[in-house]
């Protein structure tokens, strides 16, 4: 496993370097200005950007035999799919410090951007559920439908997340009452949901994984 | 003689190019080259992936270590090195970096020697891979499928498209691999002259068939190709050829014992015989 999370380390950091700067800059630009769109834009950008690039490795190492290659080695095709789960996991967790410095220094030099603070929390649900739906819809179209439409998927998965997130707040708002109490079901719901669905993702992925031939 | 890698009977089809690999059986002594020889869609890859588990195989056993490999069994794909033709390896990394990756896949990775590998074959450790000529690519897959001390090296066409002195290097590495008696090289190539100067057994296989497997010293020293005219091809008995050709002004035949042939057959001329005449025999001419 050590190997596999290493090779995916080098895998993304040289996206993800080019990355962190880009939202270095941009965070700069939302701390400094007061604005509730660029808030919600770093949000959703940090949290799913940096696990988008953890995304585009495992595609590349198709684009050289590296992808065949690594089923030669010591490891057993399930840890390979866990280590590019863990790595998207990963790479959430930096995208998500990213988001709470860049929302941590705005609100303390400018206060909360949002009519109610819990607001926020419902914000970074947001963009976590949508990072974990990418993922779990990714990985296992990826694999079923094969390494060269790599690009085509990642871009189906970030739109089906995000219509499976938009479906699951509209249906809260339709069924609760607006409120404090609303805000935080629908944070704990995109999260729970989103959570389940990764987990759900991981066995299917192994499954299709087990059964794919180079 | 105990096998380090045993295939019995392997056979896999793939129904959308109709290419079918057929009952493809052969074996590995510990200690010896095995050169499996083929021309391009033959299956040799195929073979491999076999034996490898990157495909899924319809039907027979392949036997590695004695055991057939699940993908479970790690510890078998431990004492395994790999070089596949091409790019191994992510173009963005390092050969440092490679290695740093590698430690963590190979409880028995000695960066050291990897480091006496690029020493040896002239690859700059912190220069993108991607930046190396082929050969240096080649180069380095071999460096890393050695650091690991791996009892069986496969290498999949891994000296194709090198130049003639790099691959008398590469070869030269080879037969350092398998002075241990207990390391054995599976080696498929087109490059037959590679083989001839390595392999101590050769597997041939065409259209996703083995035709046959016969030690070197076998193929030297016995086997012959007669050149026959059309009116002494006739009078040869079937029994003894492989498999003949037929040319402008004469048929090749060939046979399996060139001394027993030059006795019964004296007016007929004998010839020693290359392996790419028997892989241009056994493809292009019609068996026996």
């Amino acid at each position: 496993m050590k190997g596999l999370l290493r090779n995916n380390l080098y895998g993304t950091l040289s996206n993800a370097k080019v990355f962190a700067g880009f939202m270095i800059l941009f965070g700069i630009f939302g701390v400094a200005v007061i604005s509730q769109s660029v808030q919600i834009g770093y949000v959703m950008i940090g949290s799913i950007g940096f696990s988008l690039s953890a995304i585009i490795v495992a595609k590349n190492e198709f684009t050289t035999k590296w992808g065949k290659y690594k089923l030669t080695l010591p490891v057993r095709r399930a840890d390979i799919v866990k280590s590019q789960f863990l790595n998207q996991v990963i790479w959430l967790l930096v995208g998500t410090f990213f988001v709470g410095v860049e929302v941590g220094l705005s609100w303390l030099f400018h206060g909360c951007p949002f009519d109610q603070h819990i607001a926020v929390l419902t914000l970074f649900a947001l963009g976590i559920s949508m990072n974990l739906f990418m993922g779990a819809i990714f990985f296992p179209m990826f694999y079923a439908g094969g390494e060269e439409r790599g690009e085509m998927f990642w871009m189906i998965a970030i739109l089906c997340a995000f219509g499976i997130d938009y479906t699951i707040i509209t249906i809260l708002n339709d069924l609760l009452e607006p409120g404090v109490t609303t805000i935080v079901f629908g944070a704990v719901a995109l999260i729970v949901c989103s959570m389940a669905a990764f987990g759900v993702s991981y066995p299917l992925t192994v499954g299709i994984f087990n059964r794919k031939e180079y | 003689m105990e096998n380090i890698l045993e295939l019995q009977q392997v056979s896999k089809t793939f129904p959308k190019s109709n290419f079918t690999l057929n009952n493809i059986s052969f074996s590995l002594p510990y200690g010896a080259i095995l050169g499996f020889v083929g021309e391009n869609g033959a299956g040799k890859t195929t073979t491999i992936g076999c034996i490898l588990n990157t495909i899924a195989k319809d039907s027979g056993t392949v036997k590695l270590f004695g055991k057939e490999m699940l993908d479970a069994d790690t510890d078998i794909r431990e004492k395994i090195g790999v070089v596949y033709d091409g790019d191994n390896f992510p173009g963005h990394w390092s050969a440092e970096q490679l290695s740093k990756v590698m430690q963590g896949f190979y409880t028995k990775w000695d960066d050291e020697l990897f480091r006496k590998y690029l020493e040896k074959f002239q690859l700059p450790p912190k220069q993108r891979i991607k930046h190396y000529s082929r050969g240096m690519t080649m180069k380095l897959a071999i460096a890393a499928a050695l650091s690991h001390h791996p009892q069986l090296l496969i290498l999949d066409e891994a000296t194709s498209g090198l130049d003639p002195i790099m691959r008398d290097e590469m070869l030269d590495v080879f037969l350092d691999f398998v002075q241990e008696e207990d390391h054995s090289i599976l080696i498929s190539s087109h490059i037959t002259s590679d083989l001839e100067k390595v392999a101590d057994y050769i597997t041939f296989i065409h259209n996703g068939s083995l035709i046959m497997t016969v030690s070197k010293n076998d193929l030297v020293y016995n086997y012959a190709v007669m050149r026959c005219k059309e009116s002494q091809f006739l009078a040869l008995n079937r029994s003894d050829m492989i498999a003949y050709r037929k040319r402008d002004f004469q048929i090749d035949v060939l046979v399996p014992d060139g001394k027993e042939a030059q006795r019964k057959y004296k007016d007929v001329v004998v010839d020693h015989v290359s392996l790419d005449e028997i892989m241009l025999l056994l493809v292009k001419g019609e068996r026996a």
